[in-house]
């Protein structure tokens, strides 16, 4: 087994748990909202209180998705032409044999995107979640009822989606989110870029 | 039971807003301190405590150089009430046996949403933010009783029946606009009126919201966004795989 590197540190790996546990929170009171789901809403003890952990669950959500934005935004926004390629190849999902992709940053290309449309449906998702607890405005507050429930569904899929990825897809790569230590050749295979920048060898 | 109504009569009224005070007693409503504006009106709008209220008007007619109208407020009880569509929580708006929205303070959970929703604009809550609104007396109709008000009322201005029998009998005595008989699947507080309910400030045309009609349409969505989703990652592992790359030791690593 190589040698152990830091791919992520304490800051990034707690706040990316607060903002999946309130996410998670969310979702599942957000699906008992949506169709009275009594038993889910038993869990917290009744629609009354899962309202209270909705909200208090929407601020920890929006400060932690705001928080990302210091570890995850500028490498998401730098797209060179090994995105590109990257992206042409599928990021080696379309198909059993895996052919070598082009060297990756930080984040590969598809958890730039991921990133960049997850930081977009949240921010709505919390705009709109705070319009409707906070604000009065009938036309406001419908509109928004409308755009939380549709980016609900949104996050439906985009929920598993990341599970899934960081999982059973891509083998070693909970890593990152548990302890944030990784192999030095796994991350030279998956993150070339960055081992280079980082000058890890 | 068939569908039930309050006819309002307000060329009946005489405005002695004994429905109020009845509304108020029976509800155990507390008096909600108003300032003199002027006017007969009071209370100036429906609130979390006053679930009705007489609203007046001063306007001129073809015979009359003033004429007293008086017409009384509150829910209107809709065949389809976009309140309880919009309502997350379950059982704190309900439909009862009589046709009119009834709410459940323990199981509203103070959102106020419905309140955005109604069409007409006539949800109050309380100062726990809990749903307050006329119920058309549940306890007392469940028990064969006709609402407070209708109970109270000396002028025959406010009556409580079969919502059938009431409209025929409204239209044989000459009402010929039957303001609710249609709007929002049929209103449960209709309105009989010889003029056009424009000159009692009724409102024109209340429509559904289109943001909660849309959204009941599609809101399987999310269960189906979901199980396509879980169902096609778990495909994608059996058909394609997990991303291992050439030589990678996956298991050593684990």
């Amino acid at each position: 087994m190589s040698r152990m590197v830091k791919k992520a540190g304490a800051f990034e790996i707690v706040n990316h748990w607060m903002l999946a546990g309130s996410c998670l929170v969310l979702a599942l009171s957000g699906f008992a909202f949506v169709f009275h789901l009594d038993g889910v809403a038993a869990l917290f003890g009744g629609f009354p209180p899962m309202r209270a952990w909705h909200n208090i669950s929407g601020v920890v959500f929006a400060v932690s998705l705001f928080l990302t934005v210091f570890s995850y935004l500028p490498v998401s926004l730098s797209f060179s032409a090994d995105d590109m390629k990257w992206l042409s190849m599928g990021g080696g999902y379309l198909s059993r044999n895996k052919k070598e992709l082009p060297p990756q940053d930080k984040l590969n290309t598809g958890q730039k995107l991921y990133y960049l449309v997850l930081l977009g449906m949240g921010a709505v998702m919390s705009a709109s979640g705070f319009t409707i607890w906070l604000l009065g405005n009938k036309g406001l507050v419908l509109l928004s009822y409308f755009a939380h429930n549709l980016f609900f569904v949104f996050f439906m899929v985009a929920i598993p989606v990341h599970i899934y990825l960081g999982t059973f897809a891509n083998p070693g790569t909970l890593r990152i989110m548990l302890s944030g230590k990784v192999p030095l050749d796994w991350a030279r295979r998956r993150y070339g870029k960055w081992v280079s920048r980082m000058g890890l060898g | 039971m068939a569908r039930m109504a309050l006819l309002v009569s307000p060329e009946l009224c005489i405005g002695c807003r004994g429905c109020q005070s009845a509304c108020k007693e029976w509800n155990g409503l507390p008096a909600v301190k108003t300032v003199n504006r002027g006017t007969f009106e009071n209370p100036p709008d429906l609130t979390g405590a006053d679930y009705n209220r007489i609203r007046f008007m001063e306007v001129p007619s073809a015979q009359d150089a003033q004429r007293w109208l008086f017409v009384s407020q509150r829910c209107m009880h809709c065949g389809d009430a976009a309140c309880m569509k919009i309502c997350p929580s379950s059982g704190a708006l309900f439909r009862a046996k009589n046709g009119a929205v009834v709410f459940d303070k323990g199981k509203c959970i103070g959102c106020k949403l419905c309140g955005s929703a109604c069409p007409y604009g006539l949800i109050r809550f309380d100062q726990a933010n809990k749903v307050s609104k006329c119920h058309l007396c549940h306890d007392r109709t469940e028990a064969g009783l006709t609402p407070a008000c209708v109970k109270t009322c000396p002028s025959g201005a406010l009556k409580y029946g079969d919502r059938d029998k009431l409209a025929a009998e409204a239209s044989a005595a000459g009402y010929s606009n039957l303001y609710g008989e249609a709007d929002l699947g049929g209103t449960g507080v209709l309105y009989a009126f010889k003029d056009s309910p424009k000159v009692y400030g009724m409102l024109q045309n209340p429509a559904f919201p289109a943001e909660v009609h849309f959204w009941s349409g599609i809101k399987s969505l999310a269960y189906l966004g979901l199980g396509a989703t879980v169902a096609a990652s778990a495909l994608h592992y059996l058909v394609i795989g997990p991303h291992k790359e050439e030589g990678e030791e996956v298991k050593k690593d684990e």
